[in-house]
């Protein structure tokens, strides 16, 4: 190939043209994709305006189910405790994990990669276990109550029963659940600092304080931003960890889409509201990809 | 002076992350100590040590039938999924195409979906299409769920890879499945397993969306979400629990740590790092 004189290299050319095997790479993930990912999406929508429904006989569409939606206030509201606990639990994790990834990444330990995946470890074990612990842990008969009672700080007729079944217990255990995970992306943008800024900052005369106000903030603010939304996302939708710790104190949002499907039979109400939360995280996703990206391109 | 710490700083963020440890470890300690618990409930105090728990376990069939499938569902979702992962990260590393950033949002949303809507979704496309639901019908859903995973695992390593061995292997002549065959299939092998495994472990612990799909043979998440929600074998679930929180722990550090001395051992045939 030395012998071609041509400025562009050949694979350059090659790539020029789509490749005629480019479709069937894509066509089969794409396929699936479609099938089983974005139609069954399109039948949520359906069903939101009784274009389809669960009961047999003819339809009018109807928008009623979006209308009743936005003008009554029981769904609504139940969002916004949703979005609020959702909130509370993201800034919380996110306080607690940026000093553990300052930590790691600029104390200058040498086992920094240990530490981080004895860190990150009990996020790979399984989901409903480690609420199975909190679940031990807090009940009437629990661990912590057991151990009141038998000390003799508290009389075992009386525990502490607010421990489960409340929006603490709920919020508690997620944060517990995600607190690992959200430790990553921002350990990622504080280890790949540049030291040098740091340096120079001290020799110009800034204090500690000023350097991490003036540039180590600054500079970590995009995993901060991607770790609130990485905890923030999947827990505003979250239904599991409230149907067992959260009693009706810890009602969410995603617990009254599963009622509505399975006890209520309300299939277009469930419909509205999913597609509503869908809505949601679709547009915190957008506007945080394009963040992303910005922040990629002035890395780069 | 060191400008990002100071010595007492940086013994308080010791002793956080310490604290942290403990509050993380704590509860997972608290079930294995009383997985050996001899007593139907877990209270305080402790009344001696017994291995009774993990040899009910052993013979009771429900758990072992669900455990069964929950790991045919995690196979056979994790093969498809890593098939379609590789095909797709082919595409996207090697090959320049119109829409390549939307397809590649497409091919990655799974990932943000709440897990209720999706869920929901399948059911009523399952229950319009007439699809009974069975073991299939949880296993196209973490299919689903699972591609992005194996695609950004498979990617990056793609990315890392000379493209000019695949062009000296045609201008060789080589086809192209022989050329994927010899030259880039063993160079992504760790990425592949390493993606195998991290789906693996997804569908074998996913609950929410099977919880939608599943039909007459339960998985293991869903048999462990009915026994927590009523308790009547606890201790006998925490046994279980114990086994697969370390069996899950294993299988996820044993793919970290083999795939990076695989790709140790494979280092010298990456292109060189951009400068």
């Amino acid at each position: 190939m030395s012998s071609n004189p041509s400025p562009a290299p050949p694979a350059a050319r090659r790539r020029r043209r789509l490749d005629p095997t480019t479709p069937g790479l894509l066509s089969l993930p794409l396929a699936w994709l479609a099938l089983f990912f974005l139609v069954p999406i399109g039948f949520v929508g359906a069903y939101s305006i009784d274009a389809l429904s669960l009961y047999p006989g003819a339809h009018a569409l109807t928008l009623a189910g979006w209308h009743d939606l936005v003008h009554g206030s029981v769904y609504l509201r139940l969002f916004w405790k949703s979005v609020e606990m959702s909130l509370i639990v993201s800034g919380v994790v996110v306080l607690c994990a940026y000093p553990l990834a300052y930590y790691l990444a600029l104390s200058g330990t040498k086992r920094k990669y240990v530490l981080l995946l004895i860190l990150i470890a009990p996020f790979l074990t399984s989901y409903l276990l480690r609420v199975l612990a909190w679940k031990v842990i807090l009940g009437d008969h629990g661990v912590i109550n057991s151990f009141l009672a038998w000390t003799g700080i508290r009389d075992p007729d009386h525990p502490l029963s607010q421990l489960l079944y409340s929006r603490f217990a709920v919020m508690l255990v997620l944060a517990y659940v995600w607190l690992p995970f959200v430790a990553l992306p921002i350990f990622v943008s504080l280890d790949t600092l540049d030291r040098r800024l740091l340096e120079a900052a001290s020799d110009l005369g800034a204090s500690r304080l000023q350097a991490f106000r003036k540039i180590t903030l600054p500079l970590s603010l995009p995993g901060v931003v991607a770790a609130f939304l990485f905890v923030f996302i999947p827990t505003v939708g979250e239904f599991v960890t409230p149907s067992l710790v959260g009693g009706t104190g810890g009602f969410m949002y995603g617990n009254e889409i599963v009622d509505l499907f399975g006890n209520a039979l309300d299939w277009r109400t469930g419909s509205v509201l999913s597609l509503f939360l869908l809505g949601v995280v679709a547009a915190l996703t957008l506007i945080f990809s394009r963040f992303l990206q910005v922040q990629r391109v002035t890395a780069s | 002076m060191e400008i990002a710490l100071s010595k007492n700083g940086k013994r308080t963020l010791r002793g956080f992350f310490a604290l942290v440890i403990v509050f993380l470890y704590a509860p997972i300690a608290i079930l294995i100590v009383f997985s050996f618990n001899n007593s139907d409930l877990p209270t305080f105090p402790l009344s001696g040590f017994t291995l009774r728990w993990y040899r009910d376990f052993l013979s009771n069939a429900d758990l072992a039938a669900a455990l069964e499938t929950s790991a045919i569902v995690a196979v056979l979702s994790s093969l498809g999924a890593v098939l379609l992962g590789t095909l797709a990260s082919l595409a996207l590393a090697r090959r320049r195409f119109r829409g390549k950033a939307a397809i590649s949002a497409l091919l990655l949303s799974p990932l943000v979906i709440p897990y209720v809507v999706f869920g929901i979704s399948l059911l009523l496309f399952f229950h319009a299409a007439g699809i009974p639901l069975s073991i299939l019908t949880i296993v196209v859903g973490h299919m689903v769920i699972s591609l992005p995973y194996t695609i950004l695992v498979l990617l990056p390593r793609l990315e890392q890879i000379d493209g000019s061995l695949e062009e000296a292997a045609r201008d060789l002549g080589a086809g192209r499945l022989r050329t994927f065959r010899s030259i880039v299939l063993p160079l992504i092998l760790p990425a592949v397993v390493s993606a195998f495994l991290i789906a693996l472990t997804a569908s074998f612990d996913e609950y929410a969306v099977a919880s939608f799909v599943v039909g007459t043979r339960t998985t293991f998440p869903i048999y462990l979400y009915g026994a927590l929600r009523f308790p009547s074998r606890l201790p006998e679930v925490i046994a279980v629990a114990v086994i697969v929180m370390t069996a899950s722990l294993l299988v996820c550090i044993g793919a970290e740590l083999g795939r990076r001395a695989a790709e140790r051992r494979l280092g010298g045939l990456e292109s060189p790092a951009p400068s």
